[in-house]
């Protein structure tokens, strides 16, 4: 902890994000880029500049100024939360420390946390990890199989990261605990709340094989939301990801839905993560093989890559491929890429991104003629990205400052 | 803002004309955000260096102090200037504290003081999350050091927030007493850009003597006889600061014992007490206090007139901070120090020697800690340790980062930090020569012929070139105590009719308060004990009986009581039954031998905390009629009282069974530290 520790957490909690899909975080992100390694100013110098500076050196809109001047001006008030926090044995990890998870940076970009709070043995964070993710209530089979990748990963010393929920995720740590592995917990509350824990796991943390992670406000308490949210950084912070088990459940108002392994899953597989997923049993009755058909991998019940039986299985259908474009499809599958990229990508990245034989050209002709495409000039490339988003920042995102 | 402009303001709120320079400039580095340690003698002015700018800025001062009489004090006159300050402290109730925590986060008050502890407090900390704070003062920052005099753990948690605060934020720290070491210590702690700002020293109104004696009864002679005459002649009140607590209570019974008015102080009254004797002490009530060194720190009494120590303190950085209570009015005071050159030495060496366990006893502490998450009462119990050892070595764990304090819900626990360094005890040794050091400094303004005052400025770092004429080796002529034989039999008569009280009242029992005949080392009733108990010379012999029925006849006299009931013995035969018969003979009061253990109890003497010996004596007794007891009042006799764990449980069960009253008398009660 030191002086900026404070003006890390003002930043992270007082800079409220305005829009519902997170925006500001970005924005946010952009900023902090641009004064700590563009323009290699200090946290603390970066408070001390008046609004003109800010304004005319940094390019920060008027918006943002009344957000840094909340963040400012609760700096002293977040010295005392701190204060309590390194007294009670937690630190709080910035974005910008060599101590700050390279997985979860490397996974999560610009959307990563821009602090960490944590207790335990820091250094876990920097080995290869593992998630493995599945229901609140899973089967038996399912727990079974959690529990054999946690025995493989203590054996090939990995770190397993678990959400600390029910079901699989307290198997997975609970088997990491008993296999002398190593575990991550990633708290779906603020660290601050989780008193029980610390001394359910006191021997384990002080032996080094427990690190207890949080992203959220020390103080918040658990909330369905942030149980959520909490699964992009268990992802974020594993290098491998298996699921064990996928099963639909029903939400406040009753309806079923998949789920939260289901989401993740699908979502992780969106960003091009690898997931591995349990391959089921003809009985069991579960999302699993939809998931395989998504692009996930299926694997043994001790997690080797198991090979696809075509066969009388109906649900097993080999791994399916996208669909192969066609001009008919092309709009859909482009917006739907584009959705998740709001700074835009290039032809060749799209093109990536797709299954089809078109060459760099004939794609470039057709995203032109889609009317909610517009093109943008940057670094001398053209970028394709969605209307409705919002507009590029002037920054120059370098991954090499983390 | 212009000095002009600030004094403007200074008459309009505080009503003062003007700032002293060295005031105006710690203002102005604080007005400016940055960070000051400012170092000024007691009477300087140095609140008004936070209080002001505290009245300028927009939001609230928070200032960490760890004095409450000085917390009281300050809020009294700052809010009879209409200003808007309070305190939070553990003597106010819960509901004050809610409702002051409450204000304060809706921006109604300026000024808070608080305890250092109060950063242990969630609904504290909750409260600064809301507060719009401008300025952060820790006062009697030397509390930070620990070569300081008063290095104080709950300290450490300020320099970590100070640390953490954002630059622009000020931060005054201030102390009126800091050698140079611990002046550096204090800017290195606070860090950063911290700009030293020290005025002088010395206190020319100051009239010092050493009087060099023989024995203890020469001090209580010349107090005795002078005592009353010093308050006269000075028009005022002053304090007399002993050694230990037994002396507080020693002198005081004298003093009664002659007629001096005069009360006693110290650190384990409860807060009414407390109260009512700092107010006393403001109001002159009395012509003198007797006090351990826990009175006075603070207390902003501008005219005590005189100040004297019947004990060397430990420096003299403990002394100039004690006597530098006298006189803050600028008039004469009277700073007197007795000092025996045979016997006053072993109390500091003492506290220097014994101030630190031993390194296998550390080990014990950071091995439990290893096992598993515990509170202190669980690590005593485990450890088998002393509390205030357990303390001791809790605070140096800390400090050196082995061992942290985390609060789980409302308590304490002790988790030991991975990787931590092994305990380094290089720093007890040099902490401990410095101390040496310190005391050898102490004794040498004892034996100096030179300027007394001079020698203080020197030590603390004020190395100033005035001349000085304001001691008993320049100007003042020399004390000399002369005993007569009217004294010496007035104090043979007044020890005779001594005796110590036994303070075991508790809530939900019929015990009252008892008696001892004797302090068990301070005459030879201990050694008489001891040969009888350990060295198999027979019953207790007989003069222990005859004070045991003086100490009796002198307290209960008027009681009548229905039973003698003994303490079942553990080990030493019938010395205490045969004691009890001797007692019920004389007393004419029946004895009953049906009190008795229920199972083995261990000696209460091998235990060395409170826990263990409670836990040692619970439900250990039992009465063979129990209907025998309901109604009566008890007389209940034991032959030592060290922990009064043994007695209070007899209490409680005789309570249960329907005992009226119980008095417990014992031969002998224990000092801290006695060898059984």
């Amino acid at each position: 902890m030191n002086r900026e520790t404070a003006y890390w957490m003002a930043l992270e909690h007082e800079w409220i994000c305005s829009n519902a899909i997170g925006n500001g975080k970005i924005d946010k992100m952009n900023m902090v880029i641009r004064f700590l390694h563009e323009k290699k100013i200090s946290m603390t110098d970066f408070f001390q500049l008046s609004n003109d500076e800010w304004k005319n050196e940094f390019e920060i809109t008027d918006e943002q100024i009344i957000k840094l001047e909340q963040v400012k001006k609760s700096v002293p008030n977040y010295a005392f939360l701190a204060e309590t926090l390194q007294s009670n044995g937690i630190e709080v990890i910035p974005i910008v420390s060599s101590e700050y998870s390279k997985t979860l940076k490397e996974n999560l970009k610009k959307s990563a946390p821009l602090i960490l709070y944590i207790k335990g043995n820091k250094q876990i964070m920097q080995e290869n990890s593992i998630a493995i993710v599945g229901s609140r209530d899973a089967s038996d089979i399912a727990l079974q199989f959690t529990d054999n990748i946690a025995k493989r990963a203590s054996k090939e010393w990995k770190v397993v990261i678990s959400g600390f929920a029910k079901g699989v995720d307290k198997q997975s740590l609970d088997s990491s605990i008993a296999y002398k592995g190593q575990s991550i917990i990633v708290l779906p509350q603020g660290i601050m709340t989780f008193e029980s824990g610390f001394k359910t796991y006191y021997k384990q943390i002080i032996d080094g094989d427990v690190l207890v992670l949080s992203t959220y406000h020390p103080k918040a308490g658990w909330a369905k939301e942030l149980a959520m949210a909490r699964n992009a950084i268990i992802y974020g912070l594993a290098k491998e990801i298996y699921a064990a088990e996928s099963k639909p459940s029903k939400n406040r108002q009753g309806k079923e839905t998949k789920g939260g392994t289901y989401a993740g899953v699908m979502d992780g597989l969106k960003k091009g993560r690898t997931i591995y997923v349990r391959k089921p049993d003809y009985a069991e009755q579960n999302d699993n093989n939809l998931l395989i058909n998504s692009g996930a991998i299926p694997v043994d019940f001790n997690g080797n890559i198991a090979p696809v039986i075509y066969g009388s299985d109906n649900d097993a259908l080999p791994m399916v491929s996208e669909p192969s474009i066609n001009k008919k499809n092309f709009p859909e599958i482009i917006k739907d890429i584009l959705l998740d990229y709001k700074y835009g990508l290039t032809t060749q990245d799209i093109l990536k991104k797709i299954s089809s034989d078109w060459k760099p050209d004939k794609l470039t002709k057709e995203l032109g003629k889609l009317p909610f495409i517009e093109k943008i000039k940057k670094n001398n490339k053209n970028y394709f990205i969605l209307k409705d988003m919002e507009p590029q920042t002037l920054f120059n995102y370098n991954e090499s400052l983390y | 803002m212009t000095r002009q402009e600030a004094e403007i303001l200074l008459k309009r709120i505080f009503k003062l004309p003007t700032f002293y320079d060295e005031q105006w400039q710690t203002i102005e580095h604080i007005l400016n955000g940055e960070r000051v340690l400012l170092i000024e003698k007691t009477g300087f002015g140095k609140s008004l260096c936070f209080q002001f700018p505290a009245t300028v800025f927009k939001g609230t001062t928070v200032i960490f102090s760890p004095l409450i009489a000085l917390m009281r004090d300050q809020i009294k006159k700052l809010q009879s200037l209409g200003i808007a300050a309070k305190c939070i402290n553990s003597e106010q109730s819960i509901e004050e504290n809610a409702q002051i925590i409450s204000d304060a986060k809706s921006g109604k008050i300026k000024i808070l003081y608080i305890a250092p502890e109060r950063q242990e407090n969630s609904e504290w900390i909750e409260a600064t999350q809301q507060m719009d704070l401008s300025m952060i003062v820790v006062d009697e920052a030397h509390c930070i050091s620990v070569w300081g005099h008063d290095f104080r753990p709950s300290f450490q948690r300020i320099i970590n927030l100070v640390k953490l605060l954002p630059k622009g934020m000020p931060v005054l720290a201030t102390t009126a007493t800091a050698t140079k070491r611990v002046e550096n210590d204090i800017a290195a702690q606070i860090g950063e850009g911290i700009t030293i700002i020290r005025g002088n020293l010395l206190r020319n109104n100051f009239k010092l003597f050493v009087v060099k004696v023989n024995s203890e009864d020469e001090k209580l002679i010349w107090l005795g006889k002078n005592i009353e005459k010093l308050s006269d002649r000075t028009g005022g009140t002053g304090i007399l600061y002993t050694g230990t607590r037994v002396d507080t209570e020693i002198y005081s019974k004298w003093f009664n014992y002659l007629n001096i008015s005069s009360t006693s102080y110290n650190a384990g009254l409860d807060t009414d007490s407390r109260v009512a004797i700092e107010n006393g002490l403001m109001s002159n009530q009395w012509k003198c206090i007797i006090s351990t060194n826990a009175l006075g720190m603070g207390i902003d009494k501008s005219d005590i007139r005189f100040i004297i120590h019947t004990q060397i303190p430990q420096s003299p950085i403990h002394y100039y901070q004690e006597i530098g209570r006298a006189g803050r009015d600028g008039k004469p005071a009277y700073i007197i120090l007795f000092y025996n050159p045979n016997e006053d030495r072993k109390l500091p060496e003492a506290f220097i020697e014994g101030g630190r366990p031993t390194i296998r006893k550390y080990e014990k502490v950071i091995n439990v800690v290893k096992t598993g998450l515990f509170g202190e009462r669980e690590i005593i119990k485990q450890t088998n340790l002393k509390s205030n050892e357990f303390r001791v070595i809790k605070a140096d764990l800390i400090e050196q980062k082995i061992v942290r304090e985390s609060i789980y819900g409302k308590t304490k626990k002790y988790e030991f930090i991975p990787d931590s360094q092994a305990l380094n005890t290089k720093t007890f040794e040099e902490l401990r020569a410095a101390k040496i050091a310190d005391l050898e400094k102490m004794i040498e303004y004892v034996e100096t012929d030179d300027s007394r005052m001079k020698f203080l400025c020197d030590y603390l770092g004020d190395n100033s070139n005035h001349i000085f004429t304001n001691c008993d080796n320049t100007s003042e002529k020399k004390i000399q105590v002369v005993v007569t034989e009217e004294w010496s039999e007035k104090l043979q008569d007044f020890r005779e009719n001594y005796f110590p009280e036994l303070v075991v009242e508790t809530r939900g029992s019929n015990m009252v308060n008892g008696v001892a005949a004797s302090y068990y080392g301070v005459s030879n009733v201990g050694n008489a004990i001891h040969r009888s108990k350990y060295e198999k010379c027979g019953d207790f012999p007989d003069f222990l009986l005859k004070l045991a029925l003086k100490a009796f006849r002198k307290n209960f006299d008027n009681e009548l009581f229905d039973l003698i009931l003994y303490v079942p013995p553990t080990k030493s035969g019938n010395l205490v039954k045969n004691f009890a018969e001797k007692l019920s003979n004389f007393l004419k009061i029946p004895i009953s031998h049906g009190l008795q253990k229920t199972r083995e109890t261990s000696e209460q003497k091998i235990f060395e905390n409170t826990y263990n010996k409670s836990e040692n004596v619970k439900d250990a007794f039992i009465y063979t009629k129990p209907n025998d007891i309901v109604g009566k009042k008890i007389l209940l006799f034991d032959d030592i009282c060290d922990s009064k764990a043994t007695i209070k449980e007899i209490g409680k069960y005789l309570t249960n069974l329907g005992a009226e009253k119980i008095v417990p008398i014992v031969i002998a009660k224990t000092v801290g530290g006695d060898i059984v």
